[in-house]
């Protein structure tokens, strides 16, 4: 499903390069449920971009899905973005002024393939009621609370039925029972769809949750098996 | 749904939400668009009156070259200033031409009288005339009047109907002496003979004037003398009597007259500017009474038709390797100004989009920046560079359009105000049109064309910004 193999990637500031990832190898099989954990600035968001096709300034060979990212052109790699990977954020990046059901199916509008209103009024409303939001189709993200604007955020990012979710701290601006909520969505997609979950975050309970956990520190990455691993790096559960 | 619907449903949202920008970004393009339309309209309008009404294009005068020395208050002519039927025919010879028509003019002394019905009493005034083939001036006779020889058909018609009164000859008909009867000058001997000639009945001589003189006497000439104003419809089938022969100036008369009648019967921009045309056929036939046959085959100049404008300057060459000239209407000299004004002005409007342009860029580029995480989720979400491109210059180009529209409505909405505006206020001069203005069909496409084309070229830098944009940095928040 996603496999990485001596993934590199600086970042430069004038003609300084500033390492954000080194050398990293990753495999991840289908329907994983895989969290990123490690402290802030050591690259997870990096690592995230750079599988979902937003970053392509790297080196290194990605291959997700079958694509190597490296040889995707823009257009390729804005159809992969559409088809293959969901994004989900911690700020959400709804858009204010359309409604619900207008962000959910965003993806539609960049469809490599064309689809039709109903076809995509259909979708809309089987994703709106997979989180749970069918009843708030035509509001404005605005007038809903933080957690169901994250729950609208999934659903865009499971519009076209993407393999591959990459979630990145999608709690962090959320109080715990919510992202107790949030994180139930996800392992529910992950468990009914076959939907292979990408997670970044802070939090020990979720990391805990996940049936793989990650550690990125100082743009290195490994495999964390063990819990006293897990307690060193992102404290005991509370 | 293409894809290209879909994104146009994005532009359209854009749009509307960012309206205020939008209002004030696209104030210049409307100004600028209204100030070019404008003036092209109004370049345009007075072209068509210059060009059309005062100096046609399509036709070209000739003359017979002549060198003129100035002496002192006279000017004297080196050279033959006519034309006869053999060059009349080499003209009909050269490429581009559709006919030639021979103009002759009246060299017999000879004046008007009429006028009471219309100006409360009768004008006496020396004539001035010539002669031109009815077929040239065939579109522009008033409908129900005829222009043509009358009297060549009555020469030759020996059953000419005698009469006492002009009733008894019917409708556009009179009562008068028979064809080519010469009446003495000295008064008695005149009466003498009018008392033994039998009358018959005549068509009235059809004559038609110039559009120039209709103007100059509504512009001018009626102020100076309080006469009423005149209709160009309302006068035809004025009638008047004509003397041949006879003089204002007392040396000129001849020792005998002809009198005819005759009657307007349309406005044509063929005939002489001051002075009334006749069918060819009456001057020729005067001017040989008068003085020679040779007087009656010599023109002074020829109409010479030219139907495509491209062909104009190739005939007036040949004309000039003919030993011919053309006579300088001015119709160039106008041409020009009229072009360099619309070239000023539109220059000038080329300016105010322009600057309009520089605002609308900077406007975009803002939009773009407060825009970007809005745009960093559409890539995120499968959107190309290209379509972040088209989605911003699809909204400049939207912009363009109804900028554009407003424009050529506001230019649209400004001359008809001017044309109220002058309507009302501005005195009768000659040439006055009931409008300054022309709209063909292709101005509002070209304004709005323009429009969209500036705001595009406006919205290219903020667009390529757009598309650029790293969407792994506007969304991490680097």
């Amino acid at each position: 499903m996603i496999r990485i193999r001596g993934l590199c990637k600086n970042y430069r500031v004038g003609a300084k390069a500033t390492p954000v990832l080194r050398s990293i190898d990753l495999d991840v099989e289908r329907g994983e449920f895989v969290s990123i954990v490690g402290p802030s600035g050591s690259g997870k968001t990096t690592l995230l971009h750079t599988i979902g096709g937003l970053d392509r300034d790297f080196e290194g060979d990605i291959e997700v899905c079958g694509h190597n990212l490296k040889r995707l052109d823009d257009s390729q790699l804005s159809a992969f973005r559409n088809r293959t990977v969901g994004f989900v954020f911690q700020a959400f990046y709804l858009l204010p002024h359309r409604s619900c059901a207008e962000n959910v199916a965003l993806p539609a509008l960049f469809s490599p393939e064309g689809t039709s209103t109903d076809a995509i009024r259909a979708r809309t409303r089987e994703v709106m009621e997979q989180v749970g939001l069918n009843s708030r189709l035509d509001d404005l993200p605005t007038v809903l609370s933080g957690g169901q604007r994250q729950r609208i955020a999934i659903a865009r990012a499971m519009f076209n039925k993407p393999s591959i979710l990459l979630c990145d701290e999608p709690t962090g601006n959320l109080d715990q029972a919510m992202g107790e909520t949030i994180i139930e969505l996800f392992r529910t997609l992950n468990r009914s769809e076959q939907v292979t979950v990408l997670l970044v975050t802070h939090d020990p309970n979720i990391a805990r949750s996940t049936s793989r956990q990650l550690l990125v520190e100082d743009g290195r990455m490994s495999d964390m098996t063990t819990d006293e691993q897990l307690d060193r790096t992102v404290g005991t559960p509370a | 749904m293409s894809r290209s619907i879909r994104l146009f449903s994005v532009v359209i949202a854009n749009l509307q939400r960012s309206r205020s920008h939008f209002v004030l970004a696209s104030i210049g393009i409307v100004v600028g668009i209204a100030t070019f339309t404008f003036f092209m309209a109004l370049g345009s309008g007075v072209r068509q009156i210059v060009l059309g009404t005062i100096f046609p294009l399509d036709q070209l005068e000739v003359v017979q070259k002549s060198l003129d020395f100035n002496l002192g208050p006279l000017q004297l002519g080196v050279g033959s200033d006519v034309l006869d039927d053999a060059k009349v025919s080499e003209l009909a010879t050269i490429g581009g031409v559709a006919s030639v028509y021979p103009k002759m003019r009246l060299t017999v002394p000879a004046i008007a009288i009429g006028g009471q019905a219309i100006l409360g009493s009768d004008l006496r005034t020396e004539l001035i005339a010539d002669g031109l083939e009815p077929d040239l001036v065939a579109n522009d006779i008033a409908p129900n009047y005829v222009f043509r020889d009358f009297d060549a058909e009555l020469r030759s018609d020996t059953t000419a109907q005698a009469c006492t009164n002009d009733r008894e000859c019917g409708e556009r008909r009179y009562c008068g002496l028979p064809v080519g009867t010469r009446l003495p000058a000295d008064p008695e001997a005149r009466n003498a003979k009018l008392q033994v000639t039998g009358k018959v009945c005549r068509d009235y001589i059809p004559v038609i004037a110039s559009n120039h003189v209709v103007e100059i006497y509504n512009g001018a000439i009626r102020r100076a003398h309080r006469f009423p104003r005149l209709n160009p419809q309302a006068v035809l089938g004025f009638t008047f009597d004509m003397t041949i022969g006879a003089s204002m100036v007392r040396n000129s008369n001849k020792s005998e007259v002809i009198r005819e009648k005759g009657m307007l019967v349309g406005f044509s921009d063929k005939a002489i500017t001051l002075g009334i045309t006749l069918p060819i056929g009456y001057v020729k036939r005067y001017n040989a009474a008068f003085g020679s046959e040779r007087n009656a085959s010599q023109y002074h100049s020829a109409v010479v038709l030219v139907p495509k404008k491209n062909d104009v300057a190739r005939v007036a060459k040949r004309v000039g390797e003919l030993g011919l000239d053309i006579v300088d209407t001015g119709a160039e000299q106008a041409g020009l100004l009229i072009a360099i004004f619309v070239a000023v002005f539109g220059l000038v409007s080329v300016v105010i989009v322009a600057i309009a342009a520089i605002n609308i860029m900077h406007v975009f580029f803002m939009l773009v920046y407060e825009r970007q995480h809005e745009i960093g989720i559409m890539r995120a979400v499968g959107a190309t560079r290209w379509d972040v491109t088209r989605i911003i210059l699809g909204e400049a180009a939207l912009l363009g359009l109804i900028a554009g529209a407003l424009g050529v409505l506001l230019a649209l909405g400004t001359a008809r105000f001017c044309d109220a505006i002058s309507s009302r206020y501005i005195p009768d001069f000659p040439y006055k049109p009931e409008t300054y203005f022309a709209f063909p069909g292709w101005l509002p496409i070209l304004a709005i064309g323009f429009a969209i084309a500036f705001c595009i070229l406006g919205a290219w830098f903020p667009a390529r910004r757009a598309a650029r944009l790293e969407p792994a940095r506007v969304l991490s928040g680097h």
